[in-house]
C-alpha cells in the first residue's frame, strides 16, 4: 500500500493551478500535432523539449506527457472524420470509424473511441501505479549484466513481435546503435566516428534524427500520397456522447481485451501501433459480429482505441522504472529526463519521488482532462484541417527546422534534419522499422556502458550473462524472442508437414 | 499513362539501400579502427563496442542485399512512379532551398522566401495574401522563440542590418 501513499502525495504535486494550466496546454498542443498530418506524438514531443530545458523538470514531464496523451486522441479524430490517420497508431481506427461517421454517427464513433482510448489509459495508469514499487524494487538488485540483458531483451522483442522482416528491424536498431557512439566516449573521452568533421564532436542528437525520421520524411510521403481532406461534418453534442456512453459496457471484453493487450504491449517495447493492430485482429476473430466488422462496428473502434493509449500510457513504467522507453515517444521523453538531469530507473524512484509519483498522478487527471477537451474542440481541429496542405504542410517544415535549431543551434543540425528526412521516408516506404532505431540511439551509450562494465566484471566472458539465475532467465528469454521468426518459420513448415501426411496415408 | 510509370522498382531501391546501409557498417568499422577496438588497460577500448556494431551492421545488410536479390524474380513492385517522384520532389526541392538559405540569411528571411515562393508558385495564392501569411509567420517565430520562451533563433546578416538584434 506503499504505492498509494505515494500516489496521494503524487495528486498533491499534480493538482496545483500551474501543472493544470500545463496540463491543458500539453493537451490542446497534443491535438494540435496529432490531427496534423507529418507531425505525430514523437515529433511533437521533440520538437517541444527544448523548450523545457529550463522548466522544472515536474512541469516539463507532465507538459510532454500530456501533449502525448492530446496527440494519440488528436491522431484518432482525424482517423474517424477524414479516413486519414493523424498517427501510425490509429490506423486501425479507420477501418470501422470512419465507415460509422459517413453513416451520419461521426459523435457516437468519436465518443466510442475517445471514452474507449481514456478507459485504456486508465487501465495503463492503474497497472503502472500497481507494478511500479514492485518492477523498482526488482531493479534494484540489478547491475551492469542485468542491465545489458534486460537492454537486449527490450531489443530482441522488436526483432521477434515486429511484423517488419527481422534483418531490416536489425539493421534499424544496429544502425540506432552506431549513431549513438558518434561524438565523445564517456569511458575514455576519445572522439569516436568524428572522421574529422568537429560538427560530429557533440554526437549526434535523438532529437533530430527524430525530427527528420518521424517528420519530414512523414511529410514526404504524405506529399506522394498527394492527399485530398474530405471529411465528415461532425456535431458535439452532450446528448450523442452520454449516450454512447451508456452503450459503453456493452462491449465491456472488447474494452478490457483491448486494454490489456495495450497494456502488455506498452511494458514489452511493442508499441501503440502494434497493440492496436492486435487489438482489432482479436476482436475482430472472436466477434460474433465479425462480418460487420469494417462497416461501422462499435467493437472495432474500441479494441484498437484502447489498445492504442494502454499502450501508450503502460509504456511509461519501463521507462520510469528500468530505464527502458516503451515506444518512440517514450525514448524521446527519456531522453529529455537525462538532459534535465534526472537518471530514469530504479533509482530516480528513490531520489526523486516527487517527480515519479508527480507524474503518475498527472497521468490520471492528464487523460480526464484530455478526454473532455478533445470532445469539446472537434470541431475546431477539423476545421484545421480544411486549412490547404499548400498551407499547411510547408508550416510544418518551417516548424521542424525550428525545432531542429533550437535542439542545439547549430548549423549542421539542420542538414542532419534533412538527410534523415530522406532516410525515413526510404525506411517508411521499405518497411524498415524506425521506432527501434530511435529507442537504439537513446540507450545507446547507457547499453554499451553496461556491457563495458560486464566485460569488465568477467574479464571478457560472455559467461556473465548467464552467471545467475536472474541474468541467465533474462538473456535466454531474449535468445528465444530474436530468434523467433526462425523458430516460427520452422513450426510452421513442421505444422505442413502434418497436415499433409494423412492425405497421403489416405 | 506515362505517369503512372515506375522510375524505381522496389526490388533495385531494396538493393541500393541494403548496399548504403552495408557502407555505413563498413564507414563504422573504418571509425572504430582508430581507437583500441580490442583489451585496453581498462577493460573493453572505446573501438571494441563500435567495431563488432559494424560488423553486425554488415552481417545483416548482407541478408537483406540476398533476400532483395532472391525476391527479384516474383512481381515487380513500384518503389515509387513518376507522377510521385514529381510531387515528392515538388516537395522536396523547395526544403533544400530553405535549408540553405537558412544557414545564409537565417531561419526568419528564410521561411519568409520559402513560405512565400511555396505559397505563390504551388500553392497558387495571390502574392499579397502569400506574403502576407509568411510576414505573419515571421513574427510569431520572433515572438514564441526569443521573446516567450527566451530560445533564439538563428540570424542573419540581413536583421543585422536592420538592427533587430
Amino acid at each position: 500500500m506503499a504505492n498509494l501513499d505515494s500516489l496521494f502525495h503524487g495528486f498533491v504535486v499534480a493538482l496545483t493551478m500551474q501543472h493544470v494550466m500545463l496540463m491543458m496546454v500539453g493537451v490542446l498542443l497534443g491535438i494540435l500535432v496529432g490531427v496534423l498530418p507529418g507531425l505525430g506524438a514523437p515529433n511533437g514531443v521533440t520538437l517541444l523539449l527544448p523548450l523545457t530545458y529550463t522548466m522544472d523538470p515536474v512541469g516539463a514531464i507532465i507538459l510532454l506527457t500530456s501533449m502525448y496523451w492530446g496527440a494519440l486522441f488528436g491522431g484518432s479524430t482525424t482517423s474517424i472524420l477524414f479516413n486519414i490517420p493523424g498517427e501510425p497508431s490509429s490506423v486501425a481506427t479507420t477501418f470501422d470509424g470512419h465507415p460509422m461517421a459517413k453513416q451520419g454517427r461521426a459523435i457516437q464513433a468519436l465518443s466510442f473511441a475517445f471514452l474507449s482510448a481514456g478507459f485504456g489509459a486508465m487501465v495503463g495508469v492503474i497497472v503502472t501505479t500497481l507494478l511500479s514499487g514492485w518492477v523498482t524494487s526488482f531493479a534494484l538488485q540489478f547491475s551492469s549484466p542485468e542491465f545489458f540483458a534486460v537492454y537486449f531483451l527490450a531489443f530482441a522483442s522488436f526483432v521477434g513481435l515486429s511484423a517488419a522482416q527481422p534483418s531490416k528491424t536489425i539493421v534499424s536498431i544496429l544502425l540506432g546503435f552506431a549513431f549513438a557512439t558518434v561524438g565523445m566516449d564517456t569511458i575514455s573521452g576519445s572522439l569516436r566516428l568524428t572522421f574529422g568533421f568537429d560538427e560530429l564532436l557533440r554526437g549526434i542528437s535523438f532529437l533530430i534524427v527524430v525530427i527528420g525520421l518521424f517528420g519530414i520524411g512523414e511529410l514526404l510521403l504524405t506529399m506522394e500520397e498527394g492527399l485530398k481532406f474530405e471529411g465528415v461534418r461532425a456535431k458535439v453534442s452532450l446528448a450523442g456522447v452520454l449516450e454512447t456512453l451508456v452503450r459503453m459496457p456493452r462491449y465491456w471484453v472488447a474494452l478490457i481485451r483491448g486494454s490489456l493487450i495495450g497494456v502488455w504491449m506498452g511494458i514489452t517495447p511493442g508499441g501503440p501501433t502494434a497493440a492496436s493492430f492486435m487489438s482489432y485482429g482479436l476482436a475482430k476473430r472472436f466477434s460474433r459480429r465479425r462480418e460487420h466488422f469494417g462497416t461501422g462496428e462499435p467493437e472495432g473502434i474500441i479494441a484498437p482505441e484502447a489498445a492504442d493509449h494502454g499502450a501508450g500510457t503502460a509504456a511509461m513504467l519501463p521507462m520510469l522504472a528500468l530505464g527502458i522507453p516503451g515506444s518512440a515517444t517514450a525514448a524521446v521523453m527519456m531522453g529529455g529526463l537525462m538532459i534535465w538531469g534526472l537518471n530514469p530507473g530504479p533509482m530516480l524512484f528513490i531520489e526523486r519521488p516527487d517527480f515519479v509519483w508527480g507524474l503518475i498522478a498527472s497521468m490520471y487527471i492528464g487523460n480526464v482532462v484530455a478526454v473532455i477537451l478533445v470532445l469539446a474542440t472537434v470541431p475546431l481541429f477539423a476545421s484545421i484541417l480544411r486549412i490547404p496542405f499548400a498551407i499547411i504542410g510547408p508550416l510544418i517544415v518551417v516548424v521542424c527546422f525550428i525545432g531542429a535549431w533550437t535542439v542545439g543551434a547549430s548549423k549542421p543540425d539542420l542538414w542532419l534534419a534533412l538527410i534523415f528526412g530522406i532516410v525515413g521516408y526510404v525506411f517508411k516506404k521499405l518497411d524498415y522499422p524506425i521506432a527501434p532505431l530511435v529507442l537504439a540511439l537513446v540507450l545507446g551509450d547507457k547499453a554499451e556502458d553496461a556491457f563495458r562494465q560486464s566485460m569488465l566484471m568477467s574479464q571478457g566472458s560472455l559467461n556473465i550473462f548467464f552467471s545467475n539465475p536472474l541474468v541467465g532467465t533474462i538473456t535466454t528469454l531474449a535468445i528465444i524472442l530474436v530468434t523467433w521468426p526462425f523458430w516460427a518459420g520452422l513450426m510452421r513448415r513442421v505444422h505442413l508437414l502434418r497436415i499433409r501426411q494423412p492425405k497421403v496415408i489416405e | 499513362m506515362d505517369n503512372e510509370r515506375a522510375l524505381i522498382s522496389r526490388a533495385s531501391m531494396e538493393v541500393a539501400t541494403a548496399l548504403v546501409t552495408g557502407g555505413v557498417g563498413a564507414a563504422v568499422i573504418w571509425g572504430a579502427a582508430e581507437h583500441d577496438i580490442g583489451w585496453g588497460d581498462s577493460g573493453p577500448g572505446s573501438g571494441y563496442f563500435p567495431f563488432r556494431i559494424g560488423i553486425l551492421i554488415i552481417l545483416a545488410s548482407l541478408t537483406n542485399l540476398v533476400l532483395a536479390l532472391r525476391r527479384r524474380g516474383f512481381g515487380n513492385e513500384v518503389f515509387v512512379t513518376n507522377a510521385q517522384m514529381r510531387s515528392v520532389l515538388a516537395f522536396g526541392l523547395p526544403i533544400l532551398g530553405f535549408v540553405v538559405l537558412s544557414l545564409f540569411l537565417g531561419l526568419y528571411v528564410a521561411a519568409i522566401l520559402y513560405l512565400a515562393f511555396v505559397m505563390i508558385f504551388q500553392g497558387g495564392y495571390r502574392p499579397l495574401f502569400a506574403i502576407g501569411l509568411a510576414f505573419a509567420v515571421a513574427v510569431a517565430m520572433r515572438l514564441i522563440f526569443p521573446i516567450w520562451f527566451k530560445v533564439p533563433l538563428l540570424t542573419g546578416p540581413i536583421e543585422a542590418l536592420l538592427g533587430l538584434y
